[in-house]
């Protein structure tokens, strides 16, 4: 079904962003709930163990990896039967803690009744921590594909759903994506349980409160939303887990597609939730007031809500002395710049206002750009473009190759592209200068997203040399005083302005001084260390 | 616990009183030097700079005590109480012209200027559109993010200019200042004249204030707002006219311009700083401009109820484009300028003091 045509969309897009289109979608979603549901298995079990597993076989195609295996209880020997789908259980705990039990301690059993006798195994023989009972196809289903095990007891439409999730799972390694030099070195994998434990080693705070949703129509995933209650601003949160429920996909592969879901405007360029792979960040977040989502299958936690100045900062600001953090910080700031900006002023320069360029270096710049062939703008997308394949490939490619195409890219390219005189050397240095300022940025969503605005910026020079910068420079800042993240405006604390937030933006205070927790996430505890 | 409230639609004091300088400052300065050299001799025109400032200051109070008798009541609600409704929306479509006419000429000027400083080649309505359509991007926003905008612009504009005065410092001569008290009684009251001018724009608060929560300290907050501009002119006109001369100045037409173009940063990377100024400048002329149109919007949305304010906008930036495209010349340009800023300027301080007076004499509105 098409969304459908609003009069006025496009004005409306504009103003407030996609939450009209949001909501579009969303009464779509509406729809297709009521036909789901009632598709779904919700039908109350037979009594009998038969009619009970050819139903199972039957809903999921009767499937190799499912294991059902059968046994007496008791003394009356009762027909019992456990079912689980092989590799996403523990097998150890299965047969240690069930099905020995269940076998060699049950032989005293006397009970006759089937009602009486489930309650007495309930009660005293099966010993997995995890254990509840139910009497629904849909919670058979749901247990068994997450790796649980099922155990039925014949003559009663009751059953038993045991935890006995296990499988192999990823050690805990080095984050890859954001390594620093000084700090902790775990990172989050990709099982929500071990994710949720690291950061509870993080926080012991009673107060630190953990509330799991079930997401997917198809494949139900566990996610995790993270706080502190009497930290975070409640408006927040609940705006966070109204969002939560609405989302209604398939699946979520990835956090990201949660982030998308439930982001202010997919419409903008910039992150309004930023992703970390590890947990010291996540904790500091929380502590913060902010909130933290955990999905499971995906070793990258969402923290929400975000500022401006947070898609700057990374924790080794912290963790090193304030002077180097700050030092630190301002270069980033500076590198920020340098990535937006340099490609667009250099082709605004050189093609529209050669007399701002000091006579020396114009001299050298009209010299080394003698001989080739191309305006400046289409060097410089050339070069750029060049440069974004040669990351991609790089990005892509196995690590020791990665290494090569740098090499071969970034050196043999560049060398021959100056030789053959396509390119000038000046270019070559800037769009060098711009990759590696690029890298600074220690977000790679963010560093994404300034990719794009430079794209736009250079366009702008393009256009109208310096006047058309500072247009697209308008541009972005009107974008961003538009933006939010959960309600809270995205260019805060720059404006609204938040004066004591300022002590942690540009540059980093020394920890003594940061007694406030930040004031623009208006949380409930505002201070930092003693509770309220 | 303070509610999380302050991502809504409301501005704080804060955001008022940068909103003033963002909204005075703007094309205006450029060449108010010029204009205050013409009709006085040395550097007499301060006098009048800073009377009409004072001025100014004053009217801009009375227009924040005004509205600010009537909290959280939009402009047509409370004239609509003071003078009745049809003459309330009569002064209500009158202030949309004038914010049409205000952003046109805003707009229309920076071009001249551009074209200028910028490219020569490049047609003007070309360079105005681009400008008028990033300005309307802006308007169809939120309204509390014109206002944050202006909080991001201000310091760069700030630093900038100040970059700027600082480094001309060094060929300041004091000599310029003599004689002093030498100008007549008519040369001082031209100057005061175009400086009101160049103070334009004070009263578009009558539509603002509603949108603070508290207002009790926003008078007092607009007139202080009102500081910046009254400062930041004198010290302009001081250097121009003492790095410059009065006859020299009075022959530029953007004396502020060339004050940039006289910078030299040693081992700079950037020779001539007067086209990033100029940049930079723009991003002050775009606050002015876009709290025009946006005053404009506020102005002319309670008479046409049923219609949206993005359908009204994009009806009006049209207009602006045109009006600001009719002047063939500069010097037709000049004579738009002075005849509008006069009738603009007196219409909207007669109207702000009837107003007033009303208000005090028939004893209505809140404490204040």
């Amino acid at each position: 079904m098409p969304i459908r045509a609003k009069e006025g969309r496009a004005t409306k897009w504009l103003i407030e962003g996609d939450d009209v289109l949001r909501r579009s979608l969303m009464k779509r979603t509406e729809k297709k709930k009521d036909i789901q549901k009632e598709r779904v298995h919700d039908q109350p079990l037979k009594t009998t163990i038969e009619a009970n597993i050819s139903d199972l076989k039957q809903i999921l195609g009767d499937p190799d990896d499912l294991v059902v295996r059968y046994f007496t209880v008791g003394d009356k020997e009762h027909a019992a039967a456990i079912v689980y789908i092989n590799g996403l259980i523990d097998t150890a705990l299965v047969q240690n803690n069930i099905l020995e039990n269940l076998q060699t301690k049950t032989l005293e059993l006397k009970e006759k009744e089937a009602v009486t006798l489930f309650d007495q195994l309930y009660r005293e023989f099966i010993s997995v921590a995890d254990t509840e009972k139910s009497s629904t196809m849909e919670k058979v289903l749901s247990t068994l594909l997450s790796g649980g095990t099922v155990f039925y007891l014949d003559g009663i439409s009751e059953i038993l759903v045991l935890n006995t999730a296990g499988g192999e799972n990823r050690s805990i390694e080095e984050p890859v994506s954001e390594s620093l030099i000084r700090g902790p070195r775990a990172g989050f994998i990709e099982d929500i349980g071990t994710n949720a434990a690291m950061i509870r080693r993080e926080i012991h705070d009673p107060s630190l409160r953990m509330k799991t949703h079930q997401i997917g129509e198809r494949s139900k995933k566990t996610l995790a939303v993270f706080y502190i209650d009497g930290v975070i601003h409640p408006e927040i949160l609940a705006e966070m887990n109204r969002r939560l429920d609405s989302i209604n996909i398939d699946s979520a592969i990835d956090s990201g597609y949660v982030e998308e879901w439930i982001e202010d405007s997919f419409l903008s360029p910039f992150p309004q939730i930023i992703n970390t792979e590890r947990p010291d960040k996540s904790a500091a977040a929380i502590l913060q007031g902010k909130a933290v989502i955990l999905v499971d299958g995906s070793p990258f936690a969402l923290i929400a809500p975000i500022a401006l100045g947070n898609v700057l900062q990374s924790p080794e600001d912290y963790y090193e002395r304030w002077m180097i953090g700050s030092f630190i910080r301002l270069l980033r700031y500076l590198g920020a710049f340098f990535s937006l900006f340099l490609p667009g002023l250099y082709i605004a320069l050189v093609s529209y206002h050669q007399d701002l360029i000091p006579s020396e270096l114009a001299f050298s710049i009209a010299a080394t750009r003698e001989g080739v062939p191309f305006p400046v703008v289409v060097e410089a997308a050339l070069m750029v473009i060049t440069m974004e394949f040669l990351r991609e490939a790089g990005a892509r490619l196995p690590q020791t190759i990665g290494q090569t195409i740098g090499i071969v890219g970034g050196l043999v390219i560049g060398d021959a592209a100056v030789q053959a005189g396509i390119v000038s050397p000046i270019m070559v240095i800037v769009i060098a200068l711009t990759a590696i300022a690029t890298f600074s940025i220690p977000l790679y969503s963010v560093a994404i997203a300034f990719r794009l605005i430079r794209f736009a910026i250079m366009i702008g020079a393009a256009i109208f040399g310096l006047y058309g910068i500072v247009l697209v420079y308008i541009m972005v800042n009107i974008h961003i005083v538009n933006l939010k993240s959960f309600g809270i405006p995205y260019s805060t604390p720059f404006a609204p302005t938040f004066k004591h937030d300022w002590k942690d933006l540009v540059i980093r205070a020394p920890l003594t001084t940061l007694v406030k927790r930040p004031s623009f996430l208006q949380t409930k505890d505002q201070r930092r260390g003693e509770k309220a | 616990m303070k509610s999380f409230k302050y991502g809504d639609e409301k501005i704080t004091d804060k955001e008022i009183l940068i909103a003033v300088p963002s909204m005075i400052i703007g094309v205006g300065v450029l060449s108010l030097p010029k204009q205050i050299t013409e009709t006085t001799t040395a550097a007499d025109g301060w006098i009048s700079i800073l009377a009409a400032g004072l001025f100014t200051m004053v009217m801009i109070w009375l227009t924040g005590k005004l509205a600010a008798s009537f909290p959280n009541q939009p402009f047509i609600t409370y004239t609509s109480t003071l003078v009745s409704r049809p003459v309330a929306m009569f002064l209500s479509f009158s202030y949309g012209v004038i914010g049409i006419c205000l952003a046109a000429l805003i707009m229309r000027t920076l071009t001249n200027i551009a074209k200028q400083y910028l490219f020569t080649q490049t047609p003007s309505e070309m360079i105005a559109l681009a400008f008028l359509l990033v300005v309307v991007y802006a308007v169809a926003g939120s309204r509390a993010g014109l206002f944050r905008l202006n909080m991001m612009f201000f310091p760069i504009i700030f630093f900038i200019t100040f970059m700027v005065l600082l480094f001309n410092m060094r060929w300041a001569d004091p000599n310029n200042f003599l004689p002093v008290f030498q100008s007549d009684i008519r040369g001082y009251l031209n100057a005061a004249t175009d400086s009101v001018m160049a103070y334009m724009g004070a009263t578009i608060f009558l539509f603002y204030v509603f949108l603070v929560k508290q207002p009790e300290k926003t008078p007092k907050m607009l007139a202080l707002g009102m500081g910046f501009p009254i400062a930041f002119y004198l010290i302009v006109f001081f250097l121009c006219l003492t790095v410059f001369g009065n006859v020299a100045t009075s022959n530029m037409v953007y004396p502020v311009i060339e004050l940039a173009k006289r910078v030299e940063i040693t081992g700079g990377i950037l020779e001539r700083i007067e086209s990033l100024f100029f940049v930079v400048w723009i991003m002050a002329v775009f606050n002015s401009t876009a709290l025009a149109i946006d005053t404009s919007l506020l102005a002319l949305q309670p008479l046409f109820k049923k219609v949206s304010k993005e359908k009204i906008l994009f009806t009006i930036s049209p207009i602006i484009f045109f009006i600001g495209m009719f002047p063939e010349d500069f010097k037709e340009l000049q004579d738009f300028q002075s005849i509008f800023g006069i009738i603009a300027t007196a219409y909207s301080y007669i109207m702000v003091i009837v107003l007033f007076i009303i208000m005090k004499v028939r004893g209505v509105g809140g404490s204040g």
